[in-house]
C-alpha cells in the first residue's frame, strides 16, 4: 500500500465570475500526512470537493495509481476508497454508534436477508472502532457523546469504508486537547496502514505535531509542498499570501477620549474567559484569532444574543452584569452577526422589510406604520450604503451576498446606534463589495460612531482597524497596533500556541 | 427605443399581479356560473347569509392566519367555542340565581369570558417561549381540555340561561337587514388586515416566523409576540364562542367540533404558508368566502350533503397544488 498515490492534475474550477481553482497540479502518496493550507477563499475546499465529488471539475483530471479519478458523488467517491470528514458533522444524533457507522450498510439475515441482523452489525461497528483504538461502546446514542467523540465516530464511518485517501475538513476547530490527541493518535494509525491522509487546518502546532508535508494553497493555485522540517512560520505565511498590498485607512479618522464602550473581567465558561477592553468614540477596533478563539462568543455575550456568567459591562457610565439585546438596543449597541443568511436576514420577508426590522419602534408611532413613514429611512440606507435593488419590494434573498450584507449593516443604521459589532462582515461578498463595506465602516468612524469588527482574514483587520487585539483560547492575549505590525507577524501572533 | 423597456416592465408587472390572484379569478368564476345555475344566489338575502355562515370560523381564521405566519398552530379553538359559550352561561345561570341583576351580569360573563380567552393564549404563548413546548402540544393538550371543561361545568345538557336580549348577538340584524354575525366578520377582517399590515406587531409576527432567530437578533421582543399572538386567537375563540351561544340560545358543549382545522383549512385556501412567515388576511379572507359559497351553492343545487366535505377536500389541494405551481415558477 506504501507506494499508493493521489494525484490531482492540472484541475480547474470556474464559477460565473471567479476562478476558484486553476491549473492545480499536486501529488499525494500513501503513508504521508499532508498538511492544506491557505487561507479563506483560497481554493482549499473547492479542491476537497471536486475531489469529493460533490462538484464537477471545469477542466483537468485526478488520478489514483495512474488510473482516472472521475467520481460524480460523494458516494461514487466513497466506493473508490476516498472518505471525507467535514468540519460540520453529519451523524443522526439519536441513533447508536453502530447504526451511525454502517448506515444504510446493516448485516440482513433471514429469508431473502430482509432482517437486519443487529449481532453481527454491532460487532463490525465494534471491530472498526477498535481497529482505531476508540473507546466507545458502540450502543450509546450519538447524543450522548461529546462533540470530540462524534468526530471520532464520523471518522470511524469514513474508515468503515476502507478507504485509501481520508481527508479531514478542520477536524480539531470542536475539539478539547485529550481529544485533538486521541485523534492524532487515529492518523498516525491510519498512516502506519499505509493510509493518504490530507489534513486542512489553521492551527500551526497542528501541522507541527502530525503532519509530514505542507501543500500550500493561494488564489486557485498550488503554491508547493514543503517538508515538516522547512515548514517555519515565516514560510508557510509568505507561501500563504506572497506579495501583500497593504491597504491602509483614510488618515483622517479621528478618535476621541470618550469610552463608549468598557468591558471589565468578562467570562463565559468554555468560550471566554477574564476579557477587559475599552473602545473609544469613532474607534474600529479589530479583534484577531482563529475559529474558535472566541471572538464571535464575545461579541454575542455582549450584545445580549448569548449569556455570560460573571464580569460586567459599562456604557454610557451604566453598568451591567446581564445582558439582553432589546435591553443593549436601547443603549446603542448593533450587530451584524457572522450568519447573514441565518442570523441577519429574514429570507421570506422583502428588502424593505429587512431594512426596518430593528428599527420597528422608532419609525412606528403608537406601534402603527405605514410605507410613507418607512420610506425615509429605507431611502436613506438603499442611497448611502449604495444597496443595488431594482425593487425594494422583492424577496431580500433576490440580492447578491454583498448586497444583502448591506441590508444588514442598513437595518442597524436605521436603529442609530453608537456601537456596531460587525461579525465576519466580508465573508462570501467579493472584492468589491468588501471594499465598500470598510468604506461604510469608515464613514461611520468619520460620524463618531464606533465599530468593533472581527475578521478570520487578518489583512482586512490590518486594513480597516484603528487598534487590533489578538484573541487565542478565549483569553485576549496581546493589543497591536496596525502600523507596527505587517500581516505575516499578525498571523505567527495568532497561530501561534 | 427608449420607451421600450418601460413598455416590458409595466406588462410584466400586470402579469405577476394577475398570478397572484388565481384563487380570486377561480371564485369570481364560480360565482359568475352559480348566479345562472343556481335560483336564488344571488339575491341580497343570500349574500348576506354566505358572510353570516363564513364568520363564527372566519373569526377565528383570521387569528390563526397570524398564528400560522408567526410559525405556530393553535389546536383548542373548536373546543374553546364550546367550553367559553358554556362558561358565560353558567357563570349567568349562576350569579342571576344568587340574586344579582341580570344586565351587570350578562356584561360580567361576557368580560370574563373574554379575559379568560386573553389568559389562555397568553398561558400557550408563555410556555413556548419559557419552555419550549410546541404549541401544536400545548394546544392539543387544551383541546382536550376545554372539551372536558364544557362538558363538566354543563353536565353534558345545554344551560339555557340567557336573557332574550343577549340573542341578538347570535341572530340580530343590523338596520333590519344585515346579520349582526356578519357585520363581527367585515369588522373583524378590517381589524386584522390593518394589524397585520400597519402595526409593529404585525410585522414582528412576519419577521418571527420567517426567521425567529433574525428577528431575535433585531431586538424584536420575540417572546412577547408569541404571546400576543397566541391571545389574539384564543380571544377570537372566546368571541365566536359568545357568539354560537347567542345563535343556540345556550352553552352548549357539543359546539366548535372541528372548527380549530376549518379554520386552518380557511388559511390554507387562503395561501398562508405552515411553514411560516407568508401570508395574508385577506387570503383568509377569500378562503373562508370560497369555502361558503362553494357550499351554498352546492346547497342550492341540492346536491347531497356529504359532497360538501369532498368539495372542501378539492378546494384544500387544489389551492395548494396552485400555490406550489407558482412558487416553483418564481
Amino acid at each position: 500500500m506504501d507506494n499508493f498515490q493521489l494525484e490531482v492534475r492540472n484541475l480547474t474550477k470556474v464559477y460565473p465570475g471567479t476562478v476558484a481553482l486553476k491549473d492545480f497540479s499536486a501529488v499525494f502518496n500513501g503513508g504521508k500526512v499532508y498538511a492544506l493550507l491557505g487561507k479563506n477563499g483560497s481554493g482549499k475546499s473547492t479542491l476537497v470537493k471536486c475531489i469529493s465529488g460533490a462538484i464537477q471539475p471545469t477542466g483537468g483530471s485526478m488520478f489514483i495509481n495512474g488510473k482516472p479519478l472521475q467520481p460524480r458523488s460523494p458516494i461514487d467517491t466513497f466506493n473508490q476508497g476516498i472518505a471525507i470528514v467535514y468540519q460540520e458533522l453529519s451523524l443522526i444524533r439519536d441513533l447508536s454508534v453502530a447504526e451511525n457507522i454502517l448506515l444504510g450498510r446493516y448485516f440482513k439475515k433471514g429469508p431473502n436477508n430482509r432482517i437486519i441482523d443487529w449481532e453481527k452489525t454491532k460487532q463490525k461497528a465494534a471491530e472498526i472502532l477498535k481497529s482505531l483504538n476508540i473507546d466507545i461502546p458502540v450502543t450509546q446514542t450519538v447524543r450522548s457523546l461529546s462533540v470530540g467523540q462524534q468526530q471520532m465516530i464520523e471518522i470511524a464511518k469514513a474508515m468503515s469504508f476502507n478507504p485509501s485517501v481520508l481527508i479531514l475538513d478542520e477536524p480539531t476547530s470542536a475539539l478539547a486537547q485529550h481529544e485533538i490527541d486521541s485523534l492524532f493518535n487515529v492518523v498516525r494509525n491510519l498512516k502506519a496502514h499505509g493510509v493518504i491522509v490530507i489534513f486542512i487546518t489553521h492551527k500551526l502546532h497542528e501541522i507541527q505535531a502530525i503532519s509530514d508535508f505542507v501543500t500550500v494553497v493561494r488564489d486557485g493555485h498550488f503554491i508547493g509542498t514543503i517538508t515538516i522540517a522547512e515548514a517555519t512560520p515565516q514560510n508557510i505565511v509568505a507561501m500563504m499570501f506572497g506579495e501583500v498590498r497593504q491597504l491602509t485607512r483614510p488618515n483622517d479618522l479621528k478618535i476621541s477620549k470618550e469610552v463608549v464602550l468598557e468591558v471589565k473581567t468578562l467570562s463565559r465558561k468554555h468560550k471566554f474567559e477574564n476579557i477587559n477592553f475599552k473602545l473609544y468614540q469613532g474607534e474600529i477596533l479589530g479583534i484577531a484569532g482563529m475559529l474558535g478563539s472566541g471572538r464571535s462568543e464575545l461579541l454575542r455575550a455582549i450584545f445580549g444574543a448569548d449569556s455570560f456568567d460573571s464580569g460586567e459591562i459599562i456604557i454610557n457610565q451604566q453598568s451591567f452584569s446581564r445582558s439582553d439585546i432589546i435591553k443593549m438596543k436601547k443603549m446603542g449597541l448593533a450587530m451584524t452577526p457572522e450568519n447573514r443568511k441565518e442570523e441577519g436576514l429574514v429570507q421570506t420577508l422583502s428588502i424593505r422589510e429587512n431594512l426596518i426590522l430593528a428599527s420597528l419602534d422608532s419609525i412606528s408611532s403608537h406601534g402603527y406604520l405605514n410605507h410613507r413613514m418607512e420610506n425615509p429611512y429605507i431611502d436613506q440606507q438603499i442611497t448611502n450604503l449604495q444597496i443595488k435593488a431594482p425593487d425594494i419590494e422583492r424577496p431580500v434573498s433576490s440580492l447578491s451576498g454583498g448586497n444583502q450584507q448591506k441590508v444588514v449593516i442598513g437595518n442597524w443604521l436605521n436603529a442609530h446606534p453608537r456601537v456596531i459589532f460587525f461579525d465576519e462582515p466580508s465573508r462570501g461578498i467579493d472584492v468589491q463589495a468588501k471594499q465598500q463595506i470598510f468604506q461604510i465602516m469608515w464613514e461611520l468612524s468619520q460620524a463618531g460612531l464606533s465599530s468593533i469588527f472581527v475578521s478570520t482574514e487578518l489583512e482586512e483587520l490590518l486594513e480597516v482597524c484603528h487598534r487590533i487585539l489578538i484573541m487565542k483560547k478565549g483569553r485576549i492575549e496581546q493589543e497591536i497596533i496596525p502600523e507596527n505590525v505587517d500581516l505575516s507577524e499578525l498571523y505567527s501572533l495568532c497561530m501561534e500556541a | 427605443m427608449t420607451t421600450l423597456p418601460a413598455t416590458v416592465k409595466s406588462t410584466s408587472k400586470v402579469k405577476f399581479k394577475l398570478n397572484n390572484f388565481i384563487l380570486e379569478i377561480i371564485l369570481i368564476g364560480i360565482f359568475i356560473l352559480l348566479s345562472f345555475i343556481a335560483r336564488g344566489f344571488l339575491s341580497t338575502g343570500n349574500m348576506l347569509n354566505i358572510l353570516r355562515n363564513a364568520s363564527l370560523e372566519g373569526i377565528i381564521a383570521f387569528g390563526m392566519t397570524l398564528v400560522i405566519i408567526s410559525g405556530e398552530i393553535d389546536l383548542s379553538v373548536g373546543s374553546a367555542v364550546a367550553f367559553y359559550g358554556c362558561l358565560a352561561a353558567i357563570l349567568t345561570r349562576d350569579l342571576t340565581a344568587m340574586g344579582y341583576p341580570i344586565l351587570p351580569v350578562v356584561l360580567f360573563a361576557i368580560g370574563l369570558t373574554l379575559v379568560f380567552g386573553v389568559l389562555s393564549g397568553t398561558f400557550t404563548g408563555w410556555i413556548r417561549s419559557k419552555f419550549g413546548v410546541p404549541t401544536f402540544i400545548t394546544t392539543l393538550a387544551l383541546m382536550s381540555g376545554f372539551r372536558g371543561g364544557a362538558y363538566l361545568l354543563t353536565n353534558s345538557f345545554p344551560v339555557t340561561s340567557f336573557p332574550e336580549w343577549f340573542y341578538f348577538f347570535g341572530s340580530g340584524y343590523v338596520f333590519g337587514v344585515i346579520p349582526f354575525q356578519a357585520v363581527v366578520f367585515l369588522v373583524m377582517f378590517g381589524v386584522m388586515y390593518f394589524v397585520s399590515k400597519y402595526t409593529t406587531f404585525g410585522r414582528a409576527v412576519y419577521a418571527i416566523g420567517g426567521n425567529a432567530e433574525s428577528a431575535r437578533l433585531s431586538g424584536i421582543n420575540v417572546k412577547r409576540s408569541r404571546m400576543k399572538v397566541m391571545a389574539l386567537t384564543s380571544t377570537f375563540a372566546a368571541l365566536s364562542g359568545l357568539i354560537v351561544a347567542s345563535q343556540i340560545q345556550s352553552g352548549n358543549p357539543t359546539v366548535g367540533i372541528n372548527w380549530e382545522l376549518n379554520a386552518i383549512s380557511a388559511c390554507i385556501i387562503g395561501g398562508v404558508s405552515l411553514a411560516g412567515g407568508k401570508g395574508r388576511i385577506w387570503g383568509t379572507f377569500v378562503g373562508c368566502i370560497f369555502l361558503q359559497i362553494l357550499l351554498n351553492g352546492m346547497t342550492l343545487l341540492n346536491i347531497d350533503e356529504y359532497w360538501q366535505y369532498v368539495a372542501r377536500a378539492v378546494l384544500i389541494l387544489g389551492a395548494v397544488l396552485i400555490y406550489q405551481a407558482q412558487e416553483s415558477k418564481k
